[in-house]
């Protein structure tokens, strides 16, 4: 039973419920629904199929799935369905939640601890909604001689730039927001961006704890966007392209890490470093330098600080699946949907409910390959993001000479390797043009 | 479309650029400069030079401007800089300006290139790959030689033999 709402009764809860949809309804239809009308009656409505739209028709399509369904599937052609819902934000955000509520947990699990226990019924499982309504009506408190527009905009700018970085993932063949030539240098150009807002955030709210984790956040990520570059170099040698697509295409076959194992080793490493996770916390490290550069910011700032941070582990999981674990592709495990279903019609003893719209949209858009593809993709990426918050369990912090040494010196070193190991498989005739691909 | 991307984005360098020298504030400055800099990624994309925006993007707004930053945050501007107002200095100095970009733009007019086609289909960044590998190959190798002897030189300089060994586990 919850300690937080004791009296809390599921029976009152609905009366409640029920008791404010009437409420709703009443004054909709008394004043809401009027005001509609009457706005409606000064815009021209469209002509279709030499019938004028009216609100009422309207409505009518609403219910009629095979009027719906073709501007359901246009939708989703759209960009901005793109953007703001499958292989987008959306769709980033949700897998992002998903990974806060699993690492708290897991990490609880790990450390024989209870973790999220008391927010819903079942294991804490509304814990991050309540976290989230928390942070929203928190009030923010900006210290008194920060920079104010740098100190505001700072979190908007990071949520920003990784978004901009989701933005540039291939989930499902076609199925990219911003399917760019030079995807994976645009990577590099966006991830050069998280530095500059973490130390103006860091510098803007003129405070000691967030300065000193603001630089080291820059130490660190700076450090390690060499040898991240640098290992990813080998994958763009042996597939001769910079499109993320197509390289996630081309490993139709077996995935690059089976022939470029050290990059995709240091690759993980730098990316450990770059999402500022433990053991390359510094920057946050919380029993030293209270929050890191985090330390000032409030209510929402910190929330979105926190979606952003979560985006962009997304986004570096998902950059490592398309690079090296072959993207999309995997066995076909999703089956067929049956067309004669969408051809003919659902026989329900006499009735026979055929819906028109169906068939362009499961033979156009929602695709079995996209269905699998996006199924095999989130399958690693999920699978990836649980390597990343392993260590969190396990591992102390590391100095940050050690840091710095294992950036600067060993992982550019077998960055180079790899590097070479790339050079050796294409001029070897192993791959490329000749060889097995 | 086109030209009204090129109009914001003049607007956005140049004005960034002024704002870079004329602000009070080392950090809004340098927060300038890297709208400079992003603006000429601008003009290179609008120049059908995806690849050159992007490293321009990564390499200067990332990494030369971070350093800008930083190390304008690690100074007290009151420590070195004393300002002096001089409005004579100043007309003098748009003057000039003014002066060299004229010259400089009748330079431009005058060099022919009014005559340049524009519709031409915009150079590969495989095709500048294979040139430098092919046609360009000493200056290549100069070059790494000349970067990697740099980068050896830099780990030499930033090893540091005053900290104790005992201090470090590796």
């Amino acid at each position: 039973m919850s300690v937080i709402a004791p009296d809390f009764k599921l029976s009152g809860f609905i009366k409640a419920i029920i008791n404010d949809a009437v409420w709703f309804l009443l004054i909709f239809s008394l004043i809401g629904f009027p005001i509609i009308m009457m706005i409606l009656f000064f815009i021209p409505m469209p002509v279709i199929d030499g019938e004028l739209l009216t609100p009422f028709l309207a409505f009518t399509y609403l219910a009629d799935p095979t009027r719906t369904l073709p501007i359901v599937q246009a939708f989703m052609t759209t960009d901005m369905f793109k953007i703001m819902a499958f292989p987008g934000f959306g769709f980033a955000a949700l897998l992002a939640a998903g990974t806060i509520f699993v690492e708290r947990k897991m990490l609880a699990k790990l450390q024989l601890r209870v973790g999220p226990f008391y927010c819903g019924k079942i294991e804490g499982i509304l814990q991050l909604a309540g976290d989230g309504l928390k942070l929203i009506s928190k009030e923010i408190i900006i210290p008194a001689k920060a920079d104010k527009p740098i100190f505001w905009a700072a979190p908007v700018l990071f949520v920003a730039s990784a978004a901009a970085f989701v933005a540039l993932i291939p989930v499902a063949p076609g199925w990219v927001v911003a399917d760019v030539d030079m995807g994976l240098l645009a990577v590099f150009a966006v991830i050069g961006f998280f530095p500059i807002v973490t130390i103006l955030s860091a510098w803007s709210a003129n405070s000691k704890f967030p300065f000193i984790g603001g630089i080291r956040a820059l130490f660190q990520m700076v450090s390690f966007e060499i040898p991240l570059i640098l290992s990813l170099l080998g994958v763009v040698m042996v597939t001769g392209t910079l499109n993320l697509s197509e390289i996630a295409a081309s490993q139709s076959s077996f995935p690059w890490i089976v022939f470029l194992p050290v990059g995709a080793i240091v690759f993980f490493i730098t990316m450990l470093a770059e999402l500022e996770r433990i053991p390359f916390d510094l920057p946050e490290a919380e029993s030293e330098i209270v929050a890191g550069w985090l330390t000032e910011l409030s209510g929402m700032m910190y929330g979105l600080v926190q979606l952003g941070t979560y985006l962009k582990l997304y986004a570096f999981a998902a950059l490592f699946v398309v690079l090296f674990l072959g993207g999309w592709n995997g066995p076909m495990i999703v089956p067929p949907f049956p067309m004669e279903l969408a051809t003919e019609g659902i026989e329900l003893g006499p009735v026979t409910a055929k819906i028109g719209g169906l068939e362009p949209l499961l033979t156009q858009v929602i695709t079995q390959e996209m269905l699998n593809g996006t199924l095999m993709f989130v399958l690693k990426t999920v699978g990836v993001i649980f390597f990343i918050l392993l260590p969190r369990g396990v591992f102390p912090r590391i100095r940050v000479d050690m840091l710095l040494d294992l950036g600067w010196t060993k992982l550019i070193g077998l960055a180079f390797v790899n590097i070479f190991i790339a050079l050796a498989l294409v001029y070897a005739g192993v791959l490329g043009p000749g060889g097995l691909q | 479309m086109a030209d009204a991307a090129f109009l914001a984005l003049t607007v956005i360098t140049i004005g960034s650029a002024i704002a870079a020298l004329e602000m009070r504030s080392l950090i809004y400055g340098s927060i300038a400069l890297m709208g400079t800099l992003g603006g000429i990624a601008g003009f290179f994309f609008l120049l059908d030079a995806p690849f050159v925006a992007l490293f321009q993007l990564a390499v200067y707004v990332g990494s030369i401007a971070v350093l800008i930053l930083f190390t304008v945050m690690l100074v007290k501007r009151e420590l070195i800089f004393k300002k002096i107002e001089d409005r004579r200095r100043k007309f003098a100095g748009i003057g000039l300006m003014l002066i060299i970009m004229v010259s400089l733009g009748a330079v431009f007019l005058d060099s022919g290139i009014k005559t340049i086609t524009t519709d031409e289909p915009p150079v590969d960044f495989r095709d500048i790959g294979t040139d430098f590998v092919i046609y360009y190959w000493p200056a290549l190798i100069l070059m790494g030689l000349i970067l990697a002897g740099s980068v050896t030189g830099a780990l030499i300089l930033a090893r540091r033999e005053d900290v104790e060994n005992d201090q470090r586990v590796s």
